[in-house]
């Protein structure tokens, strides 16, 4: 246990350190890309992606920084990809939005709303059909549940009984619509409920409690492969979009930023760790050990090349044999 | 078996049919694969010999269905998406457009998507504005698709083997629904071959005009082609094929040649087939062209359901034999007869080759 929790608290502060690189760099202007911040939201990819043990197939959405860095924790290729540089993942083509790394199990990240959901239970049918034994997990906002292609989706996955994870990162807004605004019934799970598959229900804002949850499906899952649907409530920090804060805009309440500082995942979990008899400077050096990874990876990615003008027309179309 | 006849739709049943016997990996996945009408008689029987989980009915859900092919061919199957109409593939324009025609290029060549997506365009008894759109020009617009409009059941044979044996990234297929049951001999134009399966093909070689014509217009031209060499006209046509790559060599040779050239399209005109054509020619050299070019396609307007509007919406072979006389012989010259049938639907419900 002690082992897990230092594990879940690396993931969490790998992704929040990162995007605190991000905020810091992203004035510079080098990184020329969209940013979707994650920040609040990281123990949902972390919890989930620790908890499945790499044996997974994930799917994201374009606030994917957690859910790449949580399922490859290579941020050598994360910073590259978003300055746009060779070595990134996509040598620069993909920026933020679509970061991708099938080889460690990040199928592919979109920049349009539900889009990858269907994809995900593709890919489950091909799991289940070529019995590879994989889960396939789509990480969603619950923007995405108003979308249609969610619930056709649901439908074929729980119609075909496909080992697909639904994952909705329940942070209450569709850009800055509040759920109030976009629904016409008044729970999520009770209507999933009514469908074939499992359902979780989470508002721990707890990444042991996620991974225990995902532990859980996980297990029930290969005893009786079937579809899961988790809502996992979470906070987002920063605005939809771009790297700063946005209560200044009066749409949500500061109030309401104060009570989930308070049971913040990383604080939360780092509190866990201490005491649980951690040290302070044990933990420290664990930080310290990422910050400085990190700080690494911004220079390599920094200095590293961008593609040669050729590579512009590389790879648009599928070559025949 | 020389001279042996064989329609459009056997020729997509047989596509079908070794699709999934040769590759364990294949799915014919759509509503209604496996009902009783069995996509135009395409899928009949399909479902019983190989499987309900190879050859999958599913939920009128397009989009969703689109993305599923999408994840596994990401997975390693090898999805056959069909739609009775081609209309209802714009349910599907998000997943087809905005993910399978861009997942090489995004990532970085990481994934090869192999798939094909089949659309039926129809025609005549009353299709209307809704279903009867031919939509190659939104797709073949996009990088990252291939985009093709066989001709033939030996087109499509070729074509759709060597989609899935050899072919790694999504495939468009516009199949016209006119030529479901018409008949084709082995031995004609119709089985001549392109560089590749998907290659523009030269149907018929000819000194005076250069017709450019995609899926049934290949038919429509063909026609024009053997009515106007009793008159001293000889048309080359080439079948387009290959909306989304087209040959350009074959086609500016041909008009440098000719130098006339008509193109014939089964979609609307603007920003279309014949546009691309015309551009093509007018960006390599347009001193080839000694007489303007003449474009034919659906009128501009949504297609009517009744037949009196639906016969001017279409171009007939009369049209296209008046637009050929006129390009060749000068505006002036009005001696050749032209043929004279109400519309194409009405000649091929009795049509049976030799096309």
């Amino acid at each position: 246990m002690a082992q897990l929790g230092e594990d879940l608290y690396r993931g969490l502060y790998l992704a929040r350190a990162s995007e605190q690189a991000v905020i810091e760099h992203y004035p510079e202007d080098e990184m020329r890309t969209p940013m979707h911040m994650s920040m609040g939201q990281e123990h949902i990819p972390v919890g989930i992606c620790q908890g499945l043990g790499g044996h997974c197939d994930v799917f994201a959405s374009y606030r994917s920084h957690a859910t790449f860095l949580a399922q490859t924790m290579n941020t050598d290729r994360f910073f590259a990809e978003l300055y746009g540089k060779t070595s990134g993942t996509a040598e620069g083509k993909a920026g933020s939005m679509h970061l991708s790394a099938p080889a460690e199990g990040h199928i592919l990240s979109s920049g349009i709303v539900a889009s990858p959901i269907p994809v995900a239970v593709g890919a489950a049918f091909a799991n289940k059909r070529l019995k590879t034994g994989r889960i396939s997990v789509v990480f969603f906002g619950d923007g995405a549940v108003d979308s249609g292609v969610f619930w056709e989706s649901l439908n074929v996955a729980c119609l075909f009984q496909l080992p697909v994870f639904f994952v909705c990162e329940d942070n209450g807004l569709a850009v800055h619509t509040p759920i109030s605004n976009r629904r016409g019934y008044d729970s999520l799970v009770d209507t999933v409920s009514t469908y074939r598959c499992l359902v979780y229900d989470d508002t721990s804002n707890d990444v042991e409690e996620i991974h225990r949850i995902a532990q859980d499906a996980l297990a029930k899952n290969q005893k009786n492969p079937q579809p899961v649907f988790m809502n996992i409530a979470c906070y987002r920090y920063l605005d939809h979009i771009g790297t700063g804060e946005d209560w200044h805009y009066g749409y949500r309440s500061v109030d309401e930023r104060e009570t989930w500082n308070k049971r913040d995942s990383l604080a939360m979990q780092r509190g866990r760790l201490l005491e649980r008899g951690l040290g302070e400077a044990d933990i420290k050096a664990m930080e310290s050990e990422i910050d400085e990874r990190i700080r690494k990876s911004v220079a390599f990615a920094k200095k590293a090349p961008f593609a040669e003008p050729e590579r512009l027309y590389h790879g648009v179309f599928h070559e025949s044999s | 078996m020389k001279n042996a006849m064989l329609s459009y739709r056997e020729g997509l049943h047989n596509a079908m049919h070794d699709a999934l016997a040769a590759h364990d990996h294949t799915l014919i996945i759509g509503q209604g694969v496996t009902d009783h009408k069995g996509i135009f008689g395409t899928t009949t029987g399909l479902g019983e010999k190989f499987g309900k989980d190879r050859v999958l009915d599913t939920p009128l859900a397009e989009e969703s269905i689109t993305g599923i092919c999408i994840g596994a061919a990401l997975n390693g199957l090898y999805p056959i998406n069909t739609h009775i109409r081609a209309d209802f593939s714009l349910l599907a324009f998000n997943q087809i457009i905005n993910l399978a025609a861009k997942y090489k290029y995004m990532f970085g060549g990481l994934f090869n998507l192999p798939m094909i997506i089949r659309l039926v365009v129809g025609r005549s008894w009353g299709q209307g504005a809704q279903h009867s759109q031919s939509l190659q020009s939104l797709f073949a617009h996009i990088p990252g698709l291939m985009v093709i409009m066989p001709s033939s059941p030996h087109a499509i044979e070729a074509a759709y083997g060597h989609a899935i044996a050899n072919h790694r990234g999504p495939v468009i297929s516009l199949e016209h629904r006119l030529m479901y049951e018409l008949k084709f001999s082995d031995d004609g134009w119709s089985s001549t071959a392109g560089e590749t399966p998907f290659s523009s093909r030269m149907v018929r070689s000819g000194s005076d005009v250069t017709i450019v014509a995609t899926s049934i217009m290949v038919l429509e031209a063909m026609r024009a082609a053997e009515y106007l060499s009793g008159h001293d006209i000889d048309c080359e046509v080439i079948d387009l094929h290959c909306v989304s790559h087209p040959d350009k060599q074959m086609i500016i040779d041909s008009v440098g040649r000719t130098g006339r050239l008509i193109v014939a399209d089964t979609s609307w005109l603007p920003y279309g087939v014949t546009a691309e054509v015309g551009r093509i020619i007018v960006e390599h050299d347009p001193s080839l062209l000694r007489s303007p070019m003449i474009s034919m396609g659906m009128q501009p307007s949504p297609c009517p359901t009744a037949k009196s509007l639906e016969d001017i919406f279409y171009p007939t072979v009369g049209d296209l034999c008046g637009n050929i006389v006129r390009l060749v012989k000068g505006q002036e010259s009005t001696d050749i007869p032209v043929p004279s049938e109400s519309s194409m639907s009405d000649y091929y419900k009795a049509f049976r080759g030799p096309f």
